[in-house]
């Protein structure tokens, strides 16, 4: 008890020293990081699921090909779920003696959960959004359908035994993703109406929906008790399934953000262990004396522990506060975004940022505190009598051992650590052999100069320890900072690119063979440009090497060979498709069974080059061999396939084609115009989604830049501990100078040589470190390519030596204007 | 406890020796080591004053940390509050330092963040004594210091600072004070009132006062004075 309190005093007094606002300062930057981005990634997902659920109409999906189980909706229902009931099924509609198969799907009153239903009142009339669909006796088919039977608002239409008065042209179905892309045109109606008209019968064909939505949480809960007792044929679908394009673009957010945060942790070591070397250094006095007084080691090492848990829980408290706080900005910025009712939130990333905060804290300063525990209590006679320092394995094995253990624990990630880690120790290892080679440069070219500039120079060579570790922290933070920039600039660019104002907004599939030429001259006509128009067969994979899949364990589960996957042909590679092993198609390949692979799959599937995959296409199968291996950009909109053929080998097979387009819109009609010429296609129009998705990038750079600032600060910190190291000397030294009578613009000027020359070496020392960290993570985390950047080399240099002039002029000021025994005694 | 016949400190043939460096700062040769102290003898009663002079790098500042526990010898025997020392641990020997012993140093060696009161309290509340504050407040008020309780080391003139470091010496009503040079960072008449300081607290407390010194003034007013010379002692008679 006694003990904590003189723990406290001590701290408390030695508050307003320097290094422990930067050791808590450092700290609570660490802690805010962490808690703030594992909060928002948590949100993130949050709003991902939302945003599918605008693809499903709800949360989540249950479908079945048998009517769903009461007990399932019951369970919901005690979660306080919202319940929606449908089916979708074909059948044929009648009317003007005309027959056509539709899509019929069946809604109940509750429909839509999520998002909402788009009609118009007219054929091509304006939108109007719903949040119902439509009533009792009442349907609403699309426009191809009434166009089909020569229909328009008003009219009457038979299913079955009954007939139903046409209220209203659909537009767009929430639920559409999740009835797949089929080919018949639509029609929605009331599921009360279903038993009139006597369709279903025992036997019929039909998929049976049970839609839900409600908060996280519940959501959660409810997905975890039906999941187990779901049988073969019954599929819940939700999650993050939605949009592919969001998902890529989200989680390298996300994994910026955990690079960020890892970086900040990093740095914020940095600093402590800085901080509390200088802590420990500046108590050898204190702790001399205590001892004197007859304070046990046992007892010292408990005062030092206590005041670290001071700092530890100041720290993770405050840590944990901003944290939530900044968390809360970031969902201000995204409040677009997110539901309107947010579940509270989770308590957890506070608990492991805190604790991550103490690991920090102990794992960089617990060696440096540690030696004191070793001051000689003879010190207080003998002022020369130092401890010995910790052993260097102690220092960096303890520091990187908690390193890892958060980067792991936060990130769980341990590619990216891993990175993180090689990446900082390689840069280490390069800013100290690095800073010794110009250290010997200019211990040589010294005798070239005069004045200023050779003592200058000779400073620098004097301090050359202190240049050196100030060097290394420099150049690393600098370093760090830069990389941060750089990916950001980077990542931004790379979504400014792949959503171009023209990136394709409508699909358009069902294309016939024998329309691909008409369609192609009214897309020019119309002046649409297009990448073209990619046949597309459907077929299933059955066999990987001749064994079955489904007796490859790894396999099975995988969704390509759940469903039947769009195979296609092309002769030369798509532009946004790379080529990362194996060959192209050669002239002579064509006609062969021979595929390309996206390399996503070939992974999943455990597929390599030269491997025989078979396939079932119509009835019939076929084996081909995998002779290259694709990297696709599953986010540029294009039409984009796993599997790829060469030409001439499955084109005798049934199939169609698919293309995509950009269509602003105030063309839309350029769509009706398409469809009155070709009734059979069917038009995808995503453009909607690409707003939203638009505006969800924007969000998530601006919460990019938000966490950039975590990173700054955490840096500015390792600057300030390199710079408060490494100014003690530097004051005493100019100090001794002055008593020495040497002129105080002299001393000026030869500082400022000094100074210059070191911030031009970590400078360029951190430049460097940059480049090749992005080589790593470009290449192995964020599928980028790699460049040299010109202004890295330019900014890096000029920035650290303008930090370092200024922080060094702030410090050495005092020296100027005071006289030498006032320094020397403070 | 003690009555005034009591031996307190005794010391038989301490030798201390540490291997002299050229010099680069490297090790000579094995044998080669600088002789520090070379058989000190020396037997101190419970409340005698002390002084131990001797010329400056004679070797008092190692005897002293020898005698009050700080630093161990090479060889001989040196019994503290009849306790012997080289059989004790570190930590035995911490106990023994916070049970009996105080110092007061040429530096003062206050605790610049810490208040006059707060430094005073120190020794206490290492000792988790509940009347810390109490005591050190009524010390300060005796070495004449009452107003000055709140203020910190740097606003204190060096004599000041030292009045705060006899208070904190004694405050643990420790059996043996230790003082090495506690004149030496201060001017004549300062220095002298500090010596009455210290030999008048000394007085009333019972203590043992063992002061190393140059000064031959103040050695004059203590009991005994020892010259340190060559690694020995002599005892010097008035
Ligand atoms: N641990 C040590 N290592 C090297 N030299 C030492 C050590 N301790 C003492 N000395 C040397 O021993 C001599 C005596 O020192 P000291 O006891 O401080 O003398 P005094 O206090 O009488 O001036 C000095 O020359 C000092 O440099
Ligand atoms: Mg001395």
């Amino acid at each position: 008890m006694n003990q904590l309190r003189l723990a406290w005093r001590l701290l408390k007094r030695d508050w307003h020293v320097g290094e422990l606002r930067i050791l808590l300062s450092a700290l609570i930057i660490a802690v805010a990081s962490m808690t703030s981005i594992s909060l928002f990634t948590h949100r993130i997902d949050l709003a991902m699921n939302d945003q599918s659920g605008r693809f499903l109409g709800a949360d989540l999906l249950l479908t079945s090909p048998r009517a769903i189980a009461s007990a399932i909706t019951d369970h919901a229902a005690q979660l306080r779920l919202n319940i929606s009931r449908g089916m979708a099924f074909s059948s044929v509609t009648v009317a003007n003696e005309q027959f056509q198969l539709a899509h019929i799907k069946a809604v109940d009153t509750h429909y839509p959960l999520r998002g909402s239903v788009k009609i118009s009142r007219v054929l091509y009339g304006e939108d109007i959004e719903l949040d119902h669909g439509p009533a009792v006796g009442e349907v609403w088919p699309t426009a191809r359908l009434l166009q089909q039977l020569q229909l328009k608002p008003g009219d009457t239409i038979e299913l079955g035994e009954a007939s139903f008065t046409v209220t209203a042209v659909l537009k767009h179905d929430p639920g559409q993703a999740s009835s797949g892309m089929s080919i018949a045109p639509r029609l929605m109606m009331h599921i009360d109406d279903i038993e009139k008209t006597g369709i279903i019968q025992p036997g019929s064909r039909v998929s049976y929906q049970q839609l839900f939505a409600g908060d996280y949480q519940r959501r959660q809960q409810f997905e975890q008790w039906l999941t187990p007792r779901l049988n073969a044929t019954e599929k819940l679908i939700g999650g993050r399934q939605g949009s592919p394009a969001l998902n890529s673009a989200i989680s390298k957010a996300e994994q910026y953000l955990s690079l960020a945060s890892m970086l900040s942790v990093m740095l914020a070591g940095i600093a402590i262990a800085m901080a509390a070397n200088r802590y420990s250094l500046r108590h050898f006095d204190q702790t001399a004396l205590m001892r004197s007084m007859g304070a046990t080691q046992g007892q010292l090492v408990q005062l030092y522990i206590y005041q670290l848990l001071y700092l530890g829980t100041l720290a993770g408290l405050l840590g944990c506060l901003l944290g939530y706080l900044a968390q809360q900005g970031i969902i201000l910025l995204l409040a677009d975004l997110l539901p309107p009712e947010l579940p509270p939130a989770s308590y957890l990333p506070l608990i492991t940022g805190f604790i991550s905060g103490q690991v920090t804290l102990f794992g960089f300063s617990l060696p440096a505190i540690l030696r004191l525990k070793s001051v000689s209590p003879l010190r207080v006679l003998r002022r020369d009598l130092t401890p010995l320092p910790a052993s260097a394995i102690t220092i960096y094995g303890l520091a990187l051992a908690s390193l890892v253990a958060i980067m792991w624990w936060q990130s769980k990630n341990i590619m990216l650590t891993l990175i993180v880690l090689a990446g900082t120790l390689l840069s280490v290892l390069m800013l100290g052999i690095v800073s010794s080679l110009l250290m010997y440069i200019s211990r040589h070219l010294v005798r070239r100069f005069t004045g200023p500039w050779r003592s200058g120079m000779q400073q620098l060579i004097r301090h050359r320890k202190a240049n050196q570790l100030q060097m290394l922290a420099f150049g690393l933070s600098l370093m760090v900072l830069l990389t941060v920039l750089l990916l950001r600039i980077d990542l931004l660019n790379r979504w400014q690119a792949q959503l171009p104002e023209q990136a394709p907004n409508h699909f358009v599939i069902n294309i016939q063979p024998y329309q691909v030429a008409g369609v192609s001259d009214f897309l020019k006509q119309q002046e649409i440009s297009t990448e073209g128009l990619y046949p597309m067969v459907r077929g299933r994979i059955t066999e990987i090497n001749h064994q079955p899949v489904t007796d490859i364990d790894h396999a099975q589960e995988d969704e390509a060979l759940k469903r039947e996957l769009n195979l296609s042909w092309t002769s030369a590679i798509q532009t946004n498709n790379k080529l990362v092993a194996g060959r192209w198609w050669q002239p002579e390949d064509e006609g062969q069974y021979l595929i390309s692979l996206e390399q996503g799959l070939a992974q999943r599937l455990g597929v390599d080059l030269f491997d025989e995959i078979s396939f079932q296409i119509a009835e019939q199968k076929l084996t081909a061999q995998v002779i290259s291996l694709r990297s696709v950009q599953w986010d540029s909109f294009q039409p984009n396939f796993f599997v790829i053929f060469p030409p001439a080998s499955i084109d005798s097979f049934p199939g169609s084609f698919i293309t995509s387009f950009y269509l602003p819109q105030q063309h839309k009609h350029k769509i009706n115009k398409l469809l009155k010429q070709y009734p059979g296609l069917t038009v995808i129009e995503i453009d909607a989604v690409m707003e939203q998705v638009k505006a969800i990038l924007t969000q998530v750079t601006l919460t990019v830049e938000y966490v950039m600032l975590f990173v700054l600060f955490a840096g500015l910190m390792v600057l300030l501990a390199a710079i408060q190291t490494s100014m003690d000397e530097r004051i005493h030294t100019a100090v001794i100078m002055r008593t020495l009578g040497a002129q105080s613009a002299y001393l000026k000027k030869t500082q400022l040589v000094e100074f210059c020359m070191l911030g031009l070496f970590s400078g360029l020392l951190a430049a460097a470190g940059t480049e090749l960290i992005a080589y790593g993570l470009y290449r192995q985390v964020f599928d980028f390519e790699f460049s040299l950047h010109i202004w890295l080399w330019l900014l890096g240099p000029a920035a650290s030596m303008a930090i370092i002039l200024f922080t060094g002029w702030l410090s050495t000021r005092r020296i100027s204007h005071h006289p030498p025994a006032q320094v020397l005694n403070a | 406890m003690n009555s005034p016949s009591d031996i307190i400190i005794s010391a038989q043939q301490i030798a201390r020796q540490v291997p002299a460096l050229d010099k680069s700062g490297a090790r000579k040769a094995i044998d080669n080591n600088l002789h520090i102290l070379n058989g000190v003898d020396l037997e101190i009663k419970s409340g005698e004053t002390v002084a131990i002079l001797g010329a400056s790098g004679s070797g008092k500042s190692t005897l002293l940390g020898l005698l009050a526990g700080l630093d161990l010898a090479n060889s001989g025997n040196i019994t503290l509050a009849g306790v012997q020392l080289n059989e004790l641990d570190e930590d035995g020997r911490a106990e023994i330092r916070s049970r009996h012993v105080g110092f007061v140093f040429q530096s003062f060696q206050l605790l610049p963040n810490l208040t006059a009161l707060e430094n005073v309290m120190l020794p206490l509340e290492l000792k988790a004594d509940a009347t810390a504050e109490a005591q050190a407040n009524s010390f300060l008020h005796r070495v004449g210091l009452g107003e000055r309780l709140y203020h910190y080391p740097r606003q204190l003139s060096g004599g000041e600072q030292q009045r705060v470091a006899i208070a904190r010496a004694f405050v643990s009503r420790p059996a043996i004070v230790f003082a090495d040079e506690p004149t030496g960072n201060l001017d004549q008449e300062t220095g002298r009132q500090i010596i009455e300081l210290l030999l008048e607290i000394n007085q009333e407390l019972q203590t043992t006062l063992v002061i190393v010194t140059h000064d031959e003034q103040l050695a004059a007013q203590c009991q005994r004075r020892l010259l340190l010379e060559n690694g020995r002692i002599r005892e010097n008679t008035k």
